[in-house]
């Protein structure tokens, strides 16, 4: 349930758009659930991870664009 | 130049070899070379920005906070003994109410010293959230809307639903209520205010005026939310930043 400013037609606007393809990597003793991006890169979706800290770390934060070849 | 590092290496050398031999001799062991511990800054600054998301994905196009991804931060801060206090920078539009009273739960049940500063909008769910730190300020210029929840696009035709969202709205009421000076008797009045809001009900507050009814500490910016902060770290014994 919403509770916003913003009418709900245009929090809304785009949801019937497929997300792209994602797939989990099993690095550094987490997972990082990436969209694959052009040359080798890859856009942060969501981390999973029960030590607290790898939330903190700056590339794991949801929307960072990695390098694939450094993990 | 040269010459003279060359033969200030080797005795360096030497001397920590005598002290490893030392340290042998007197304790019967050789301490570890540590790695330098990187460098964890006194406090932590925590956005929450545009949306905040819940259960539901929202498209792209909306800038959101996710609080599965906020919620082990907030654990981590409070775990790290070399974070002192936590700065929490609210400009958000609202969102899902579970998803914000979760944050506002967190922040409100953690020991580690927090402060909120609203800057730009606090609006519907973010209210909770400025409100849940330990001391909440809110920048001259920024608003916070107090508004009822509704459902978009639905006629409320059965008991059931009114009821469902009342609840709804008492748990919000609530939280604010218990942790800001605002009286429930105030909030209510602002909420179903007619006549400020152009096509809604509602009390949009600037600044000052979320001050003057109690639900925000104090104006001010950066300055005045870290000097806050730092009494409150001082206060609990551990020093803050100079």
């Amino acid at each position: 349930m919403l509770y916003t400013v913003v009418p709900l037609e245009d929090v809304l606007e785009g949801l019937e758009e497929e997300p792209a393809p994602t797939m989990v990597l099993n690095v550094r003793g987490y997972s990082l659930e990436v969209e694959l991006l052009e040359g080798l890169q890859a856009r942060v979706v969501r981390l999973f991870s029960t030590d607290p800290e790898h939330y903190l770390l700056p590339h794991c934060q949801p929307g960072a664009v990695i390098k694939l070849k450094e993990f | 130049m040269y010459g003279q590092q060359e033969s200030a290496s080797p005795s360096e050398a030497g001397s920590q070899e005598k002290a490893v031999v030392h340290s042998i001799k007197e304790l019967g062991q050789v301490s570890a070379p540590q790695a330098p511990e990187p460098e964890v800054q006194p406090f932590h600054c925590l956005t929450i920005i545009g949306q905040i998301e819940g259960h539901m994905v929202l498209p792209p196009r909306n800038k959101t906070t996710k609080y599965e991804h906020v919620i082990p931060q907030l654990v981590a801060i409070e775990q790290n003994p070399k974070i002192k206090g936590l700065l929490v920078v609210l400009n958000t539009v609202g969102g899902d109410i579970e998803a914000g009273l979760a944050i506002a739960e967190m922040l409100n049940t953690m020991k580690t010293p927090t402060v909120s500063l609203v800057l730009g909008g606090g609006h519907s769910i973010g209210a909770p959230i400025a409100v849940a730190a330990d001391y909440s300020v809110i920048s001259a210029t920024a608003t916070m809307t107090i508004h009822p929840i509704r459902l978009s696009g639905l006629v409320i035709g059965v008991p059931q639903t009114y009821e469902y969202l009342d609840k709804m709205q008492e748990r919000v009421i609530r939280f604010i209520v218990e942790h800001s000076r605002v009286t429930q008797e105030v909030l209510r009045e602002m909420m179903f205010r007619t006549g400020e809001l152009v096509r809604d009900v509602g009390t949009v507050l600037v600044g000052e005026e979320a001050v003057r009814i109690g639900l925000i500490d104090e104006v001010g910016g950066l300055g005045v939310a870290l000097a806050r902060l730092n009494q409150m770290v001082q206060k609990n014994g551990e020093g803050g930043i100079q």
